[in-house]
């Protein structure tokens, strides 16, 4: 019961903070994907940051839960390829798209239906094309600290301050 | 403000990202980093256990216990809709609509065209998800906030390939109200 009240809260808020960052709004990704409009790539930037930081003073007091994915080089190469290509045409990825289904959006609802279709067919070749493809190249469930044998730190810090620096210096006139 | 404007974003972009990391922050205390993409496999996967029982209980992806369940990431996508369609209630957003001001300025009035690639769209972004083992939520942002490995070559083909397609789908540029 726990599980299912932290996951709809969470969730909900989640949901309700796409909309408000207008990340739920494929007009504003395609904007930012044809760099021609930053507010997405600036917010974008800013949830990256915050979850970073926060993510590793949690961890400096014991209390995060990570779910480090692995890192097999094919199939993520491969994938983030064919979901890049998928959110440059639509303007949507799994979490706006269903956001946007929510607030009214037709298109949305028919990328949503086309996700089930994706997944299925994920399905079907999952053993005999990404098992496979899985298996080369794989470096495991592994970060960048890991793999670099350096403390955390060395990149949080950095990357915090340089990605809000950039941000100040770039800051756009209205806010 | 006409109809090929791109309308402004309800929040600035700082309030706007502190709050969805925020959400990130809450996610990891409590169980576990933001993700969306796996529970459309869930789902398919409960659809597939009824249609084919036999086929699904050999399978060696979705006959494993987290593609059996309802857990924490099927919730959390149900709440992410019922807090993304009351968001859009509060701020007077919710709107029936099929197209966006980017496809119009390129590919004129038709509603058609635009379903056609959101299909397609989709069902390409879901695949790469799960090759990628992650999407812009669980791979890209989580993968940011936990620094692994993996988020070095999801972030550029994910970028790379979605400026590259953007740029030949919508070449032209509406008025943007920033």
């Amino acid at each position: 019961m726990a599980t299912v009240i932290v996951g709809l809260v969470i969730g909900a808020l989640f949901g309700a903070a796409l909309v408000l960052a207008a990340l739920a709004d494929p007009d504003k990704i395609i904007g930012t994907l044809r760099l021609k409009d930053f507010h997405a790539m600036r917010t974008i930037a800013v949830f990256v940051l915050v979850g970073m930081l926060g993510t590793w003073i949690l961890g400096l007091v014991g209390l995060a839960n990570l779910s480090i994915k692995p890192t097999t080089l094919v199939t993520v190469l491969i994938g983030g390829s064919l979901l890049g290509i998928g959110f440059g045409l639509t303007g949507f990825c799994p979490g706006t798209g269903l956001a946007c289904a929510a607030s009214g959006r037709i298109d949305a609802l028919v990328t949503v239906i086309g996700m089930f279709a994706g997944a299925l067919a994920y399905i079907f070749i999952h053993p005999s094309v990404a098992a496979p493809l899985e298996k080369i190249a794989d470096y495991g469930k592994v970060t960048l600290p890991q793999m670099t044998n350096t403390p955390a730190a060395a990149w949080v810090i950095p990357l915090f301050a340089v990605g809000t620096l950039v941000l100040v210096l770039t800051k756009p006139k209205r806010g | 403000m006409d109809d090929l404007t791109v309308r402004r974003g309800p929040l600035h972009w700082w309030a706007a990202g502190l709050l969805l990391g925020l959400v990130q922050v809450l996610a990891v205390g409590l169980k576990k980093p933001l993700g969306v993409s796996t529970q459309f496999v869930v789902a398919d996967a409960k659809m597939v256990s009824a249609v084919a029982p036999d086929y699904a209980e050999t399978h060696p992806l979705i006959s494993k216990e987290k593609y059996q369940k309802f857990g924490y990431g099927w919730w959390l996508d149900v709440g992410l809709v019922i807090g993304a369609f009351s968001a859009t209630i509060v701020i007077r957003r919710w709107k029936l609509q099929a197209t966006t001001v980017w496809w119009r300025q390129n590919h004129g009035a038709s509603i058609l065209t635009r379903l056609i690639a959101g299909f397609c769209g989709g069902f390409l972004i879901l695949l790469g998800a799960r090759f990628a083992h992650g999407c812009t939520s669980g791979q890209f942002a989580s993968g940011w906030a936990q620094l692994s490995l993996s988020v070095i070559p999801f972030t550029v083909t994910l970028f790379g390939f979605g400026m590259l397609t953007a740029y030949l789908v919508c070449p032209k540029t509406p008025v943007v109200d920033k």
